[in-house]
């Protein structure tokens, strides 16, 4: 025991203040206690950290799948919409135009799905040590921000490929993300306490995500869509942050954001019910999961 | 007696927990499931409501523990125990009650979950040191500690999977014990692992101790129960059932366990253990002469006397009475069947009386599993646990294997070292 002997000198400062918890019954709402969540900030860092390293672990080709991925999207998509479809780009080469888009969808897909399965994939962890649960759906919906990054790299090789330049609006490009991001997680806040109790969510998630992709313009612009139903159909919140991410990097007419405001708004309320809910379900995780 | 706010280290106040099982399904429903039931609801509503059966697995747990106390938790399994303990660490939430736990708390209830396969040694240490609650900070002040205690070496930047089983526990287990906490959740029937896995935690609990922290300490070894705890709450149907001195604890609990079932009745196919067609009422463990025992040297002849009842029909019963280790090995067992002894079927009270040969089993704690089996080894007809007893020896661990028996030794002529230069170093 000569090792614990040697860590003894460092214990005695730690123990002066010992934390204090209170154990009670999970009545009604519980309070969100950030406090816990940012003292909990370095464990965030090692799942996400945890997230990015298995994900390319015994793969020949690792993290470069995290290229291949969105790239090899924008090849079906260019043969399919833009060689066959012949959808009207605006002038920009259909590519460019789709890899644009697929960037944020990829991240966004990636997140939800994440954020909604992630609960469930760390059940054996749930259960038997206590750590905020909100850390999972928030590692979740991050680590893919890994994946985005390498793609950026990706589209700056392609901007010069093709010789164009972004617009100087793509400095608000974080802020798209940040829509997206709070939009998959608002989803993850749902969808996670609720694939605990029940699998089904995780059957029914890829139908809902490729729905979602139709329902936004990732394949195509959002001109293509009848005036009448143009403003509904922005409501769907990847419709402002795609036509933004096109706006800003290849110029294209800017995203409604009268219709981008309203589903701010809306994803902000899903964020706070979400956290509410999330925050009510999580103490039974461990009896259900 | 009352103690000032900072001197308690757990409080806890009515504490109860209540598990809700959904008619008979194994939990996860789906959402068909709910569907029809719900339909169900709507359909006969106003007159039957589907019955929600549930349990409390606690009920009404209240307890001061003071900073630095040990208490041993006893119970049968079932008793509520190990929810205790997931209630105190906060996995799961009470249902009713409250309790207050002052200081840092590690738990030692299954060591290891957090590790994921594809990650190395390295990056595990980090991984599940933030998982218990260590800043990274801290986790890199302790990095070498934890390394060198795991007996790990240049494998710390292997994946875990490609660990043996024991390096992963001794490593898991390394970075728990540099959580130094406060106070310690430790069970020992959950933290999986061989038998020096297990010393190795208890040799912990014990440095803790010496550092005034204070363990909770869940066991079904009296043993070390007896060497750690100076006081136990034993937990019957998850009620507080006696609260105070070891000695004492121990005794109710062992009355307690004396016949219980065995945990594996239901498995083995006994629907209700209360209704065997046998049922033991007594046993009584004696030494050779018929005197009460509870020790015996290595050596030492063990007497057991049974008395059961055959209460239902059954078919050419076998007495089967294993000897259980505490680890779980089950070491020896005599049976009525292959020593040639044939028992009456006839309804009513009869005794049986073992005298094992001089115990040949190494030093530990046994438990006795009385098992009585239709047609030698066939259908399992009783099974009820018959109280403990310890074979003591100076010598004689776990290091000597299940039993120890003297050997016939020969010895040759004793020859010349062809290279004397050599000896030295050999020796």
């Amino acid at each position: 025991m000569t090792t614990m002997d040697a860590a003894a000198p460092a214990l005695a400062p730690a123990s002066k203040q010992r934390p204090s918890i209170e154990i009670r019954p999970s009545k009604g709402w519980a309070g969100l206690n950030l406090r816990e969540i940012w003292r909990s900030r370095e464990l965030l860092y090692f799942i996400v950290l945890r997230e990015l390293k298995i994900r390319y672990k015994q793969a020949v080709i690792g993290v470069g799948w995290a290229i291949i991925q969105p790239l090899l999207a924008a090849l079906i998509f260019t043969v399919i919409f833009g060689m066959f479809a012949k959808m009207p780009t605006g002038g920009i080469p259909y590519p460019l135009f789709a890899y644009a888009a697929i960037l944020p969808w990829t991240f966004f897909a990636e997140a939800v799905r994440r954020a909604s399965v992630g609960l469930v994939s760390d059940a054996e962890l749930i259960r038997k040590v206590y750590f905020p649960r909100l850390i999972v759906p928030l590692a979740m919906v991050t680590a893919p921000l890994a994946d985005f990054a390498a793609g950026l790299i990706v589209l700056l090789g392609m901007f010069f490929w093709y010789g164009v330049t972004p617009t100087p609006y793509i400095v608000l490009l974080p802020v798209f993300m940040a829509v997206a991001y709070a939009l998959a997680l608002s989803i993850g806040l749902w969808l996670g306490p609720l694939s605990v109790r029940y699998r089904d969510v995780m059957h029914t998630l890829p139908f809902l995500i490729q729905i979602w992709l139709y329902a936004s313009p990732v394949a195509y612009p959002s001109t293509i869509v009848p005036e009448r139903w143009r403003l509904i159909y922005s409501l769907n919140p990847m419709v402002g942050v795609v036509e933004g991410f096109r706006w800003a990097l290849l110029g294209t007419p800017q995203p409604d954001f009268r219709a981008m405001g309203i589903s701010v708004v809306v994803i902000a309320v899903a964020l706070a019910t979400g956290l509410a809910y999330f925050r009510k379900m999580e103490r039974s995780f461990a009896d259900v999961i | 007696m009352p103690t000032s706010s900072d001197e308690f280290a757990i409080r806890a106040e009515g504490l109860g927990k209540q598990y809700k099982i959904f008619g008979g399904s194994s939990g996860a429903d789906t959402m068909v499931d709910v569907m029809a039931k719900s339909a169900k609801a709507i359909a006969t509503l106003g007159r039957s409501r589907p019955k929600k059966q549930s349990f409390w697995a606690l009920k009404d747990v209240s307890f001061d523990i003071r900073q630095g106390e040990n208490v041993g938790v006893l119970g049968l399994n079932g008793a509520g125990k190990s929810t205790l303990l997931k209630v105190l660490s906060r996995i799961t939430d009470p249902t009713t009650g409250r309790a207050r736990i002052n200081g840092r708390m590690g738990s030692l209830l299954e060591v290891g979950t957090g590790f994921h396969a594809e990650l190395t040694g390295r990056e595990n240490i980090f991984l599940y040191g933030a998982i218990l609650g260590m800043g990274r900070a801290e986790i890199a002040r302790k990095f070498d500690a934890i390394v060198d205690f795991a007996e790990i070496g240049e494998f710390i930047n292997t994946p875990v999977k490609r660990y043996s089983s024991g390096m992963y526990v001794r490593l898991a287990f390394s970075v728990a014990a540099h959580l130094e906490p406060d106070i310690l959740l430790l069970d020992e029937v959950l933290a999986v692992g061989d038998i020096t896995f297990q010393r190795k935690c208890l040799d912990f609990a014990k440095d803790l101790q010496r550092r005034d922290a204070t363990i909770l300490f869940v066991s079904h070894n009296m043993f070390s129960i007896k060497s750690m705890c100076d006081r136990v709450i034993y937990l019957r149907q998850g009620q507080v059932q006696f609260d105070g001195p070891t000695a004492k604890g121990i005794e109710i609990y062992e009355a307690d366990c004396r016949l219980a079932s065995v945990s594996w009745a239901k498995a083995a196919g006994i629907t209700n253990p209360d209704e065997t067609p046998i049922v033991i009422t007594d046993v009584a463990l004696l030494d050779e002469a018929g005197e009460p025992a509870s020790v015996y040297e290595h050596g030492q002849r063990l007497r057991l006397r049974l008395d059961y009842e055959v209460r239902g029909p059954v078919d050419d019963p076998n007495f089967i009475l294993a000897f259980v280790r505490s680890d779980g090995v089950s070491c020896c067992c005599y049976n009525t069947k292959m020593d040639g002894v044939q028992i009456s079927t006839r309804p009513g009270a009869g005794r049986l009386e073992l005298v094992t040969p001089p115990l040949s089993l190494i030093s530990e704690l046994y438990k006795i599993e009385i098992l009585v089996r239709e047609r030698g080894f066939g259908k399992l007809v009783c099974g009820q646990l018959g109280g403990s007893f310890h074979v003591s020896h100076p010598l004689l661990d776990m290091h000597f294997g299940v039993f120890h028996e003297p050997g016939v030794w020969t010895q040759g002529e004793q020859r010349a070292a062809a290279r004397p230069q050599n000896i030295g170093a050999v020796a």
